[in-house]
């Protein structure tokens, strides 16, 4: 009964490490039109610095026109590791699985990150890299820019999928003018 | 110079931040319906379970308690860090409270969260007198929800606490109904072959201690909030609404498995203390602890918060749902847990009708070393991060290897180890420990005589700390039993191998056969309670005193020179 539940176990857990490598990770979770598309600096009409702490976003709603290019300034202001993530809510569901990967292989390590392992090949050319351009994420202390041209409406978040983080509360509204 | 400078601001300060909240309870006979029975009881303001106390974090409060009881009273606020004054333990704060007096606590609000407060005289507690504390923080939380329900759950007794206490003196297995059989006795046999299940048995009986022993109290009805399950508490919310449910435990002797069908749950606070938020499907609360979690119930329908006995002999049952009165499908109890030898530890073959005479000699020559699956200190280089999911049932560090108490969720989902539990933003700086002391859970079910190294509470010394110092305990669990330990007055820095990160709690579970560890800092001053929070093993014996030594001279103990009227448990 025991081993039968453990071998159940482990084909799960090695499935779904296929259909990582299989790769939404890979550039998957910046799909879809309905978000937008990454943006060029120059083409900003304004910079939001979105500040992350432990476990909250400041601020936690932010409102942008129709079609608006955004230059994002994150900065992680706590003292774990987060994300900063541009996304509808189904597709954070979808990244969360992924983070939780990430977690058990030791790349997120609560207040830091195993770069070797994110660079490791998972095979398929697919690694954990966690490099899309509708995300960053940070150390303590670190900052980095998103820029980002939204879509004309939407419903979108923004989102730190490092679990635990987005089902307590660490998320902000997108809102349309 | 500098920290002279900030404590005459402080004092400047104090006056205008001390906003004094004022609290009446009254401590009164009461009726309990549980839907399975009607009994007689104990409670506040009229109720069992008494209000829930909101305070404000740096607020002063003042609480009248008022004795309408025939019999002394005391209350203790669970987890909160106050003057030991206020601590409300008779014959180590202070004398009690006496019939028809009404006694006045006062003490400032230094931290923020969900605790609990109860009686500790006599069985008051297990008898009803219990209640919730929430304390809301002076800064944002770290986490956000929509509303918030606390969820206090007992294990009630048609019994009074002090026949059950009788009834297990006189006969230790009273309560214990799912012991083994003879036909257990024969399919084992066909089993496991006759002279192992011979041989399994004789062990156990050389424990004097029998194999179904989860738990020593069977026939309560489970009540949350104090509605049983046919009365099913229920909390309204809105579809897509984050709920923070706050589970308290205030059972006299019973651990709960907790889970919600459909809704996994994140657990963002444990004892009181932020943790990183980790996502659950389970998750096992011992006696005295509290876990808050936040749910998020996206449908239109009901969900069940399903609260299983440990030893599956008893259920608690209550609903979230968008209206009054929808309820969801309560799952059947599952097959009790058993222990097994490996929850005996390494004193199979051990004389343990030698334990209860105290000698420490006894002990010496076993060896601890051995219980390689329990012990921690091995473990603390290892890093949790990198654990995998699939094999934590297996190997939660927090049970003995092979242990048949390692819950398992229901869905096959996650269950919460103690392993899980990080600080969200460690309250100390972490250092050495100045010393260990080593604290062996002891006793003797077939006596029902509980213990600490072997020796009761009326017959031990206090445990004598001094002010300043980082003190490691080192609990031993040699009996069958898991032991939730409750040191008053200061926190128990729980050991689950992550350095700074350790999370901070007021109760620790210690399961059988296991080792633990826990850190405190010693920064009260004054004389302090530390027992096992099982009210009839507290009662045998598993309790003890802690002095402090040392400390600022206004607030030293007066010690030794205390009444010793209301009782101890």
């Amino acid at each position: 009964m025991n081993a039968s539940n453990l071998i159940v176990a482990g084909l799960a857990f090695s499935m779904s490490v296929s259909a990582f490598a299989a790769g939404t990770h890979g550039g998957g979770h910046g799909h879809g039109a309905s978000i937008g598309e990454p943006g060029k600096a120059s083409e900003a009409s304004r910079t939001i610095t979105v500040e992350m702490h432990d476990n909250y976003y400041e601020p936690e709603e932010i409102r942008v026109k129709p079609g608006e290019t955004v230059r994002f300034v994150v900065q992680n202001k706590g003292n774990l590791v987060h994300e900063f993530n541009i996304g509808t809510p189904g597709m954070h569901e979808a990244h969360q699985k992924e983070m939780r990967m990430m977690v058990e292989h030791g790349v997120i390590q609560g207040n830091k990150l195993n770069h070797d392992m994110m660079n490791m090949d998972m095979g398929n050319g697919h690694s954990m890299k966690h490099d899309d351009p509708n995300s960053v994420l940070l150390e303590p202390g670190q900052s980095r820019e998103v820029v980002w041209t939204f879509a004309n409406q939407g419903n979108i978040e923004f989102a730190c999928n490092v679990p635990g983080h987005y089902q307590s509360g660490m998320y902000g509204d997108v809102n349309f003018e | 110079m500098n920290i002279r400078l900030g404590a005459v601001v402080l004092c400047l300060l104090m006056p205008a931040l001390a906003l004094a909240g004022e609290y009446d309870l009254t401590v009164d006979r009461v009726e309990i319906d549980t839907g399975d029975f009607v009994k007689q009881g104990i409670g506040y303001n009229g109720k069992s379970p008494g209000p829930v106390l909101r305070f404000k974090e740096g607020e002063t409060v003042r609480i009248n308690v008022t004795n309408n009881l025939d019999e002394m009273t005391s209350i203790h606020w669970h987890g909160l860090i106050l003057p030991y004054q206020q601590d409300g333990v008779p014959g180590i704060s202070f004398p009690g409270i006496k019939p028809g007096e009404t006694f006045t606590y006062e003490f400032p609000i230094q931290q923020a969260g969900t605790y609990w407060f109860h009686s500790h005289s006599g069985f008051q507690e297990p008898d009803g007198a219990y209640g919730a504390i929430v304390i809301e923080p002076e800064g944002r939380e770290p986490f956000r929800y929509d509303r918030e329900y606390v969820v206090q759950l007992t294990d009630k007794h048609p019994h009074s606490g002090d026949r059950i206490m009788r009834n297990l003196k006189m006969m230790p297995d009273y309560y214990n109904r799912k012991q083994q059989t003879v036909g257990e006795f024969f399919s084992d046999s066909s089993e496991q072959g006759f002279w192992n299940t011979v041989r399994d048995r004789l062990a156990w009986g050389d424990m004097r201690m029998m194999k179904a022993d989860v738990e020593d109290l069977q026939g309560f009805t489970g009540l949350i909030n104090g509605k049983g399950p046919e009365q099913n508490w229920t909390g309204l919310f809105e579809p897509g609404e984050r709920i923070r449910l706050r589970f308290i435990n205030s059972s006299a002797m019973t651990y709960f498995d907790v889970r919600t069908p459909g809704l996994d749950m994140t657990v963002v606070q444990a004892d009181g203390n932020n943790v990183q938020p980790v996502t659950v499907d389970e998750f096992r609360i011992g006696v005295a602890e509290t876990y808050d979690v936040i749910v998020r119930p996206r449908d239109e329908q009901a969900y069940t918060i399903f609260a299983e006995s440990m030893g599956r002999s008893g259920y608690a049952r209550a609903t979230l749902a968008p209206e009054e009165g929808m309820e969801a499908a309560v799952p059947p109890l599952r097959e009790p847990a058993r222990l097994t030898m490996a929850d005996m530890g390494n004193m199979h073959g051990m004389d343990h009708g030698n334990m209860d005479m105290g000698s420490s000699d006894d002990m010496a020559g076993m060896d601890h070393s051995s219980m390689s699956g329990m012990d921690h200190s091995g473990m603390s280089g290892m890093d949790h991060g990198s654990m995998m999911m699939d094999n934590q049932a297996q190997n939660d560090p927090f049970y003995a290897r092979g242990s048949g108490l390692v819950p398992t969720a229901a869905n096959g989902g996650k269950f919460l180890s103690y392993a899980d539990l990080r600080a969200q933003n460690p309250l100390y700086e972490e250092r050495e420990p100045t010393r260990e002391i080593e604290l062996r859970l002891t006793g003797n079910m077939e006596r029902y005589s509980w213990s600490i190294n072997g020796v009761k509470y009326e017959e031990a010394d206090p445990i004598r700390l001094q002010y300043g110092e980082r003190v490691r305990f080192k609990f031993v669990n040699e009996t069958m039993m898991t032991h939730p330990m409750h040191l008053h007055g200061m926190w128990s820095i729980l050991d689950v191998g992550a350095g700074q990160w350790n999370p901070i709690k007021h109760t620790i579970n210690v399961n059988p056969g296991t080792t633990v560890y826990m850190e405190t800092e010693v920064d009260e001053p004054g004389q302090w309670a530390f027992h096992c929070h099982l009210s009839y093993h507290a009662a045998a014996g598993m309790f003890r005193k802690v002095i402090v030594e040392g400390g600022p001279d206004s607030q030293q103990a007066k010690t030794e020179a205390m009444a010793e009227d209301g009782g101890e448990a």
